[in-house]
């Protein structure tokens, strides 16, 4: 490159950045352009099918059992209530899920409520099923570390079991894939769509106080939260980094620095960024390219209330704080996206903000857990 | 090729045959002591000790390999059949590791070459059944561990990998070889190292007991596989726990009547040949008298169940080996027989359990 390409090169670049940042202004300009570029909020639609894995009456009755039994996990002490209770919002309350015996995990346990709608699942979206995700959960280390033949013999040695996959399934022996299945099934029936603000949006005006209302206009407009969290699952279901604060723990707990090595190792990062690991790379342990550092997928906001403490590492504890680090236009990261703007929301505003995220939430959900169905000696 | 390289290459191969028609013809085959114990080396031999001790090497941090080979059992758990990870219980006895880097072959269906130890520990480290821990995360914890990593340092120069951690418990394992045996002393020129009943006894065993068919050499064991229809132990299929671990491990090596099997088809599970159902490992005999129960199913509770087993001929069993006949032993020779297996073994191991360093946190960053 000779000096005068150099420059028309740099002038090009000036110019392209001059756009970009107009671009960015003219975004927080108008709240009604705001709107009009994202997918609009609306009521939840119906769960999607599946047409691979069609719900039935037999297979959420099997898929129940099989949620909070504990032999689906590697020395049969962790089912997936274990970490997915329903008393504590379908996650496990901590702000880094506990784990397996002897591990701990390195992320917060997210909801199983409306994951039915959600084609990225876990924080960085690392399955795109419930079906695929059961089984990591199963099978990973941190969490279920259980072996899938080992499970589908103990599955075998349940009469009760062996009843309700034929029933289901159609099948002589239960089989772990059909087990997931069913897992997944029984997981598209814990769903809220009946929220405060789904009635709102069917028409009963009455469903939002004028606090919340006043909220939803915040959440579209001057508190900026539509650009990603839009749609009728306030989610975009992509992958952003807004710089949430390291949590203490993986600075001070030997077992937390364990769980976050482990996962740099196991998901093949260089011996680089292996030995520099100091905080979860998101989606970056997927893609490896340095710009996903840091990314993680847009969680939708339905049972919000339930489902405290907040973001990947559960650093923030109520959602008094996660308003509060928006309204600071988010945390100091420098891939942080351009999104995120300080906000100068009054208090006023952020109580309203908060009083339109309750009303996202609905009824507790409370499924009680079953009796575990006995092993049998079999018959020859 | 030249005719010289011709002519010297058909001498090579003269001697090799003549050779290996040499072996055949040491018939009947004889005893051997021990060859001479090869020092390893004692840095790695004692972080490998310690390692054996720790939990930290099982999924969930509840088993090390001190559970089920336990040093005051004389490396063995004592059961008729291994319990293994929790949740699951296994249908085959837990064989001591003494002299186990000396054999031919490990486990009782043979599926592995005890010449690969590191393949060995890993087997039992990643085995679902076994400790049920992921190789990269037991990596971790001993990285989360000064003494730890200062040891590797101070052994490898470097941090502590999976290969490592290998190396050093096989080292552990080599040191665990019997020494003082009264036969090998006898063997190499002790008269009095064995009492007039053992010398009997190994008469017998070499003779009227023909045990020596199958023990021989120095490791009393031809490193084959036979049937001696010892009978099947039913609590295989009466413990539920048990049972899934038999169904899924015949699963897991491909023999597709798992579902239903009733019986354990041992080197079966490796060949699929039909002749080796039911067939085991011959195990060494050394120091057979420190760990009962024996054959692979813990039938058998004392040598002098097992003396009476062969001397009715063994079991029955469609494959049982022609070699297994009546002995019509008297209640002595049973005796003398019993204090030749007892010559067996040497001096005690003096391993006491270590202390297991713990976790520490690190600098956040600096792995």
């Amino acid at each position: 490159m000779n000096n005068k390409t150099k420059i028309k090169f740099l002038k090009l670049m000036a110019a392209l950045a001059v756009c970009a940042m107009s671009a960015v202004f003219l975004n927080i300009k108008s709240d009604a352009q705001l709107q009009e570029r994202f997918p609009n909020l609306a009521p939840l639609p119906e769960v999607p099918q599946t047409p691979d894995n069609p719900t039935t009456e037999a297979k959420i009755e099997l898929g129940k059992l099989l949620f909070f039994d504990r032999r689906t996990s590697g020395d049969v002490s962790t089912s997936c209530s274990s970490c997915h209770d329903p008393h504590k919002g379908w996650g496990d309350g901590n702000p880094v899920s506990k784990g397996y015996p002897g591990t701990v995990h390195w992320r917060n346990s997210q909801t199983v409520v409306n994951a039915a709608y959600l084609k990225k699942l876990f924080w960085a979206g690392e399955d795109t099923s419930l079906e695929s995700q059961a089984d990591s959960a199963v099978t990973g280390n941190l969490a279920g570390n259980g072996d899938p033949d080992t499970i589908e013999e103990r599955l075998a040695q349940v009469p009760e079991y062996v009843r309700l996959f034929k029933e289901a399934f159609g099948v002589e022996r239960p089989t772990y894939p059909l087990a997931l299945k069913a897992i997944a099934v029984f997981e598209r029936t814990v769903v809220t769509k009946d929220a405060p603000f789904d009635q709102y949006m069917n028409g009963d005006k009455k469903a939002l106080s004028d606090s919340a209302k006043r909220g939803m206009e915040l959440f579209q407009g001057k508190a900026r939260c539509i650009q990603c969290h839009n749609g009728p699952l306030m989610s975009d279901e992509s992958f952003h980094n807004i710089g949430v604060p390291k949590n203490p723990l993986f600075e001070n707990d030997a077992q937390r620095q364990i769980a976050l090595r482990f996962q740099h190792y196991a998901r093949g990062v260089s011996e680089e960024v292996y030995r520099g690991a100091d905080r979860d790379l998101g989606l970056y342990y997927t893609t490896k390219r340095p710009e996903d550092k840091g990314k993680f997928r847009t969680p939708p906001l339905r049972y919000i209330e339930y489902t405290a403490p907040y973001m990947h590492n559960g650093v923030f504890e109520s959602l008094e704080e996660v308003v509060d680090f928006y309204n600071k236009g988010g945390g100091d990261d420098p891939r942080k996206s351009p999104l995120l703007q300080s906000l100068d929301l009054t208090k006023q505003e952020m109580n309203d903000l908060l009083e339109f995220l309750k009303s996202l939430s609905g009824e507790e959900i409370i499924v009680e857990e079953p009796p575990e169905p006995p092993y049998a000696v079999l018959d020859e | 090729m030249s005719k010289f390289h011709s002519k010297h290459l058909f001498l090579s191969v003269l001697i090799v045959f003549l050779t290996g028609m040499n072996v055949y013809a040491q018939d009947p085959p004889d005893l051997q002591p021990l060859p001479d114990f090869k020092e390893v080396d004692p840095q790695k031999a004692e972080l490998g000790k310690i390692l054996f001790f720790d939990e930290k090497l099982s999924g969930d941090n509840s088993l090390s390999c001190a559970i089920c080979h336990d040093p005051s059992n004389f490396f063995t758990d004592k059961e008729t059949m291994g319990f293994g990870y929790p949740g699951s219980l296994y249908f085959r006895n837990t064989p001591t590791v003494v002299n186990a880097h000396l054999s031919k072959y490990v486990y009782w269906d043979g599926r592995l070459p005890a010449s690969d130890l590191p393949t060995l520990v890993r087997d039992h480290i990643s085995e679902a059944n076994f400790m049920n821990a992921d190789g990269r995360l037991v990596l971790e914890r001993l990285r989360q561990v000064p003494e730890y990593q200062q040891q590797f340092e101070d052994i490898f120069g470097g941090d502590p990998s999976y290969g490592r951690t290998l190396e050093v418990l096989t080292a552990f394992l080599k040191s665990l070889t019997s020494q003082n045996v009264p036969l090998d002393n006898y063997l190499k020129g002790d008269e009095n190292a064995l009492t007039e009943d053992a010398k009997a006894g190994l008469a017998l065993f070499k003779g009227k007991a023909n045990c020596i068919q199958c023990h021989y050499g120095p490791m009393l064991s031809d490193g084959g596989f036979h049937s001696l229809g010892v009978p099947e132990n039913q609590d295989i299929f009466k413990e539920p726990e048990r049972h899934i671990t038999f169904r899924r491990f015949f699963k897991v090596f491909g023999v597709s009547e798992y579902a239903n099997l009733r019986e354990d088809w041992g080197r079966y599970a490796v060949t699929k040949e039909d002749e080796d159902k039911g067939k085991f490992r011959t195990p060494t005999l050394r120091e057979v008298a420190k760990t009962p129960p024996y054959m692979h199913n813990g039938m058998l509770a004392t040598l002098d169940e097992v003396i009476e087993f062969y001397n009715q001929g063994g079991g029955a069993h469609p494959n049982k080996d022609p070699l297994l006949k009546p002995l019509g032993l008297t209640e002595e020779e049973k005796q003398q027989l019993k204090a030749f297996l007892e010559s067996l073994s040497g001096d005690n191991f003096s391993i006491k359990t270590p202390r297991i360093p713990g976790y520490q946190k690190r600098t956040l960053g600096q792995n």
